[in-house]
């Protein structure tokens, strides 16, 4: 499975980046939001997910994430979570918006 | 009221994202705090290979002032940035329509690629270009290596069979023939040549009908950097093959590798590269994906 994290296919950050990049800013602020976005798309994503497990299941889970092991952790959260992939997308879709909107507010600002 | 300036733009969205982290790690840890708890005191002896996974969630890169964001945390969005800073710049010096750049955006795009790919490239090399270094790009067929070659024996995995096999086999061959005699001569370079292979128009090249001997030995496994300047992805590639014709509305073709790791597509989703010839006489730099 490519990718950083296990759920890189599920969101699109090409526009969040470019949001940002696009800001008149200093390249040291530019890449502090770059990853204050990507800190928030992996807590959202963590958030959304471990609900749905067991306590058992959470540190299966954790255990995988930290082993950065991409295709063990889709195995066990589809096996343990109904729906696992939409409900995480649905998560970053609405994560992405508000980022989205957050620029464009401060653009205005 | 006065509108703000990059710097309290900046504040405002760092302080913003910053509280919405805080709040979210705040609560999964209340939350699932036998979970982390257990995390934390089995650490040593799990398989941490991501420490990102973890730092990312804990992260006190939230809370820092720029400049003083943690090694770890560059490192982790060092490889986002420069493709971002890298499709940010080229959209800065291209034009909105696929067409041959002037002298100057040529310039200035071959500037950017040295910069950030650290590989030296041009559109002109020893005199000789091509028709144009900014095109719309086809899907190509694999190529024969070797008489014998099939779309059955062409690969070297399960995983790249399953991926190219679909894509076919031309049933004739790449411009300069055969990449070798037979199966046995096989070489990596060999393999390596047709995988990352493009077909460009050579015979469109200014200078190429006077000389087209001198043309054609320079055009011979040339290498060139392809960049999707939408994503920042880039092959360094070799031509094996020229093509396609004008009346395709298309500049180059690239292999089924070459156009599965741009992600660029044939048909009405085509979309345009950036080709520059590399300098590479001593032949070090090596055919296939560029990582940052």
């Amino acid at each position: 499975m490519k990718g950083k994290h296990f759920y890189s296919h599920l969101i699109e950050i090409h526009e969040i980046y470019l949001s940002i990049s696009e800001m008149d800013l200093k390249d040291e602020e530019r890449n502090h939001l770059l990853s204050l976005a990507e800190a928030n798309i992996h807590a959202t994503v963590i958030s959304t997910v471990l609900p749905e497990l067991s306590e058992d299941d959470k540190k299966t889970f954790l255990k995988n994430l930290v082993s950065n092991n991409h295709e063990e952790t889709w195995k066990h959260l589809s096996a343990r979570v109904q729906n696992a992939e939409e409900k995480i997308s649905k998560s970053l879709q609405e994560l992405k918006k508000e980022f989205l909107r957050d620029i464009e507010e401060a653009r205005k600002s | 009221m006065p509108k703000k300036t990059g710097n309290s733009q900046y504040k405002l969205l760092a302080e913003k994202w910053s509280n919405r982290h805080r709040n979210l790690q705040s609560e999964l840890f209340s939350n699932h705090k036998d979970a982390f708890k257990w995390l934390v005191d089995n650490s040593k002896q799990l398989a941490v290979g991501s420490l990102a996974s973890i730092f990312l969630l804990s992260s006190p890169v939230v809370a820092k002032i720029p400049g003083a964001i943690s090694t770890a945390s560059a490192q982790v969005s060092q490889a986002i940035d420069r493709k971002v800073f890298l499709v940010y710049d080229l959209k800065n010096v291209l034009p909105n329509d696929v067409r041959p750049l002037t002298a100057d955006e040529e310039k200035n795009v071959s500037e950017i690629l040295t910069r950030d790919f650290g590989i030296s490239v041009s559109a002109e090399l020893d005199g000789k270009r091509l028709n144009t270094t900014y095109g719309l790009i086809g899907q190509e067929q694999h190529l024969p290596r070797y008489p014998g070659d099939n779309i059955f024996n062409h690969f070297t995995s399960q995983d790249e069979s399953g991926k190219y096999w679909s894509y076919g086999m031309t049933p004739g061959l790449g411009a300069w023939g055969y990449f070798t005699n037979s199966s046995g001569t096989l070489t990596q370079t060999d393999i390596d040549r047709e995988k990352y292979y493009i077909a460009v128009q050579t015979f469109l090249s200014p200078g190429f009908d006077n000389n087209t001997k001198e043309y054609t030995d320079f055009f011979k496994y040339r290498k060139m950097l392809v960049v999707n300047p939408q994503n920042g992805k880039a092959v360094v590639s070799d031509i094996a093959d020229a093509g396609p014709s004008p009346w395709t509305g298309k500049q180059l073709g690239g292999s089924p590798e070459v156009m599965n790791y741009l992600e660029r597509v044939d048909g009405s989703q085509r979309g345009p590269v950036l080709y520059f010839f590399i300098d590479d006489p001593s032949d070090t730099i090596p055919l296939g994906p560029v990582q940052y």
